[in-house]
């Protein structure tokens, strides 16, 4: 038996967790809290990956995915299996977390901020800086390797490709981007919108096509 | 903004879900969010679309103090607190009893009140006015109606009423239903606002099965009470109720 969600996009491990991961959210809805802390075993990692790449600082990070899994606990009675993957679903509130939060310290100037706050700086610098770690433009690649998404983000411009990579991955606003880039604003604007909207068309027709191959089932 | 627009609908839900919206743009969104089925549907979608691209992002183990902590603030706030919003914390959880089912019960009821706040309070920020609270009018059965239940014996009461939330300025007002009404398929349920004397005045169609959108200008303008009617398919063609009248609601300011 397998759930069945409406999803855009195509087929991946990503859903293959869906429902393990649905249940346990069920579960900690109705108060289970040995559901709850299975859940955030399973992914908790990720999430603060996901955060880390926004918020460079460790501590920082850590503090807002304390903030995600309240929330979560107190939200899971709303998730609607039916309508989200829970992996999308739990992404987007970090991620929501973490773009609110960056609001909050916009003020600082970027880099100071990776290197400010620390008591124990010898170790943090590390974890902060994080230099080996691939850049958002590495990240879009392999996710292209991973998924259906390859063809899609081969028809992007290499301006388009790193300016949503930037905007996702890091959480840079489009003024950041702009200034990262050394562009325009209003051209690095443009060159967003037009790779989300081609992203979306090119997607949707590899889900139809998927479905066209999954069975009649698909129009 | 007109937010009936497809293609703008389209490019802000990008925007926000791609983090690209910030500040005051964004609360904005977020606000507007509960009241705009089609914003959240295009952030949906673009859920869907962009979180699977975080898949590749290097999974880091967060410290175990990260779950101490979080342990440590749901069990503070017991659940039988987060069932419940009359406040007094239950030492013990017991998600399991019928206890906590009322009060899931208690829970969902109150939330769905809050909910049509919510929704009120999104549409006094879509029409910008002076922020005071929303009316909230329960429209509740009138007299038997044999023909919104089909097959039901005369006499029988009608299990529904409505909530209408108004916004203050009475530019704006969703109704609900709490319990879904059966309606024939050549019936529709007609909104009248009732004056204190004469004519009532046709707020339009509502639905009987989800929230509908009345944006009829003055909706608060010389009513004294709502009342819902059965009308033939497509309402009352002449401005008058024919129908039998289903829930009433007294405004009270």
């Amino acid at each position: 038996m397998e759930i069945k969600p409406p999803m855009q996009t195509p087929k991946s491990e990503w859903s293959e967790r869906s429902l393990t991961l649905s249940r346990l959210l069920a579960r900690a809805g109705l108060g289970d809290l040995a559901a709850f802390a299975a859940l955030y075993e399973q992914t908790s990692s990720h999430l603060l990956g996901v955060v880390l790449r926004i918020h460079r600082d460790r501590a920082h990070a850590e503090d807002i995915l304390q903030e995600v899994y309240v929330n979560v606990w107190r939200a899971a009675q709303s998730f609607d299996a039916a309508q989200s993957q829970p992996l999308t679903w739990l992404t987007s509130i970090a991620r929501n977390r973490a773009i609110d939060s960056l609001r909050r310290t916009s003020t600082q100037p970027r880099l100071q901020a990776h290197f400010s706050t620390s008591d124990q700086e010898d170790l943090d610098v590390y974890d902060t800086v994080a230099s080996d770690a691939p850049g958002p433009l590495d990240l879009l690649s392999r996710a292209s390797d991973a998924r259906a998404l390859a063809g899609c983000m081969a028809g992007l411009s290499a301006q388009q490709r790193q300016s949503v990579a930037l905007a996702f991955f890091d959480g840079l606003s489009h003024a950041e981007v702009a200034d990262s880039m050394r562009q325009p604003l209003g051209t690095v604007k443009s060159w967003v919108r037009r790779a989300l909207l081609s992203l979306k068309g090119c997607l949707e027709s590899a889900v139809q096509r998927d479905n066209g191959r999954g069975g009649p089932s698909g129009g | 903004m007109d937010y009936s627009r497809p293609r703008l609908v389209d490019r802000l839900g990008a925007e926000y879900v791609a983090g690209l919206l910030r500040g005051p743009a964004r609360r904005r969104f977020e606000a507007l969010l509960p009241a705009h089925p089609a914003l959240r549907d295009a952030v949906r979608a673009w859920q869907d679309r962009l979180m699977p691209l975080t898949e590749v992002v290097a999974p880091q183990r967060p410290s175990p103090e990260v779950w101490a902590s979080i342990e440590r603030r749901i069990r503070g706030a017991s659940t039988a607190t987060r069932l419940s919003t009359a406040g007094r914390a239950e030492p013990v959880p017991r998600p399991g009893g019928w206890k906590g089912w009322r009060q899931l019960a208690l829970w969902r009821g109150l939330s769905g009140l809050a909910g049509l706040a919510t929704l009120g309070l999104a549409f006094m920020l879509a029409n910008p006015a002076p922020t005071r609270a929303p009316i909230v009018v329960v429209l509740s059965a009138a007299a038997p109606a044999p023909g919104a239940l089909p097959g039901a014996s005369e006499g029988a009461v009608v299990p529904a009423s409505f909530v209408a939330s108004i916004t203050a300025d009475g530019r704006a007002m969703v109704t609900k239903p709490l319990v879904n009404v059966s309606l024939q398929a050549d019936r529709s349920l007609e909104l009248w606002s009732l004056p204190a004397s004469g004519a009532p005045r046709s707020l339009g169609l509502i639905a009987a099965d989800k929230a509908s959108v009345v944006q009829q200008g003055k909706v608060l303008d010389g009513t004294d009470a709502f009342a819902v009617t059965l009308e033939a398919a497509g309402g009352s063609g002449d401005g008058k109720p024919h129908g039998p009248v289903l829930y009433v609601g007294k405004l009270t300011l």
